[in-house]
């Protein structure tokens, strides 16, 4: 692994953290959940980008990977600061949010209602159905694998705001 | 039990507390959860009914064949994680500690009185965020600015325009319209070379994220109606930001892309 990869990697999660503090404060979080979402956002997002660089996983399987180990970091934090887990985790999920695909499915909606009867109909039915199939993949991948730990501690994860132990 | 309270008050407080549960985006296992661990302290066993628009709640002991049951409509409140996880930490609080009513509702009105963050803080947070995300999708300066700017006066028509309750769509798709509009000039400024990477993040703020993953999370624990509307919900506004956003395209010309 090169320099160069490695500074790639860290800036990555250096604006993920950014991008998930802007995101987080939308939805009013108690002040210490800020730091732990940036921190979060900053971990899944950079491993996702290494997955992607490094490995064959597709972006919907790094995607969830990163979501899960978001997941399970989150659960953690959520015992430390005694907050629920979700105050952190939601937030952080959003930088992986696949907005260019979603933006590119809508850009070849438009197009295809503007050509109508062309041939080249055909060719953007296939960018419709590529961007819009990977957006909603990418979604589901984030969302069932940050719930999947909350499920796997399912007691645990209605008892972290609970003083008493 | 000596400190029992007058079962209607209970009854009161409990919807009070669920709905505005609700109101802040609490998924739903939760608000059955957290509810029934305060009526628990009481004595009383609660069931729940839950739909996006109402609560219907009865409790009842086992002392008395007596039920008793009202309804409450949801309140229409902001997202807000502090009252979430507050009002979580009340419940529990309520349970260790066997806090008699009148404390827990003074805290309850306690937590709800609490602040907000400035609004101008959370616009100015909202168009770093914006602009960093543009960079994540490979945007280079010049669209980092742009998105900057397109994301504060969308952000900020959204906040106003939330602040005189106006229709939740109508301003979903003009927002969107405003930022992609903005987001568009991208195109015309020739140092930028990724024009389409500035229009695409610019309506990205809007994403309604939480209650995206709150309906998924529903489903998956079994409260498949409400989870079933919070999905439909949040996937009108998804609709919403692309009806803006295809505005700007046409408006703009598509062959320019």
């Amino acid at each position: 692994m090169s320099i160069e990869f490695l500074e790639a990697v860290i800036f990555d999660g250096l604006f993920a953290a950014v991008a998930a503090i802007g995101f987080s404060v939308i939805s009013n979080p108690p002040r210490k959940a800020i730091y732990v979402s940036a921190l979060l956002a900053a971990v899944g997002h950079g491993l996702r980008f290494f997955l992607m660089k490094n490995t064959s996983l597709d972006i919907g399987m790094a995607s969830f990977f990163a979501a899960f180990s978001i997941g399970l970091f989150s659960i953690f934090f959520a015992k430390i600061i005694r907050c629920p887990a979700e105050v952190f985790s939601f937030p952080s999920l959003l930088p992986m949010i696949p907005g260019m695909y979603a933006y590119k499915t809508v850009l070849s909606l438009v197009k295809f209602m503007e050509h109508a009867n062309d041939d080249t109909s055909t060719a953007i039915m296939v960018d419709i159905f590529r961007n819009g199939i990977t957006t909603v993949f990418i979604l589901f991948a984030l969302v069932i694998g940050a719930a999947i730990p909350m499920f796997i501690f399912y007691k645990q994860s209605f008892m972290m705001t609970r003083l008493l132990k | 039990m000596t400190d029992k309270p007058d079962v209607h008050d209970l009854l009161n407080f409990l919807l009070d507390y669920a709905t505005t549960l609700m109101g802040v985006g609490v998924h739903t296992s939760r608000i059955v959860r957290n509810t029934s661990r305060i009526a628990s302290r009481f004595g009383y066993e609660t069931d729940i009914t839950m739909f996006q628009k109402t609560i219907i709640m009865s409790i009842r002991n086992n002392e008395s064949p007596r039920v008793y049951s009202s309804v409450k409509r949801t309140k229409v409140l902001a997202l807000n994680f502090r009252i979430n996880s507050n009002l979580s930490a009340l419940s529990w609080r309520t349970y260790d500690e066997q806090l008699p009513l009148s404390r827990i509702t003074e805290l309850y009105n306690e937590i709800m009185a609490e602040k907000n963050m400035s609004r101008w803080w959370v616009l100015f947070l909202v168009c770093c965020a914006n602009a960093a995300f543009c960079r994540l999708f490979m945007g280079d300066v010049w669209a980092m600015c742009i998105v900057f700017v397109a994301t504060l006066v969308g952000f900020f028509v959204r906040q106003e325009m939330m602040r005189r309750h106006i229709n939740h769509h109508f301003v979903f798709v003009a927002s969107s319209f405003i930022a992609s509009l903005i987001g568009s000039s991208a195109i015309y400024i020739s140092a930028c070379t990724t024009p389409q990477i500035a229009l695409a993040t610019s309506v990205l703020y809007l994403i309604p994220g939480v209650p995206l993953i709150n309906s998924i999370i529903d489903i998956i624990e079994g409260h498949v109606l409400v989870g079933f509307t919070r999905f439909v919900n949040a996937c009108m506004l998804i609709i919403c930001i692309a009806v803006g956003l295809s505005s700007t395209l046409l408006l703009i010309g598509i062959d320019s892309l």
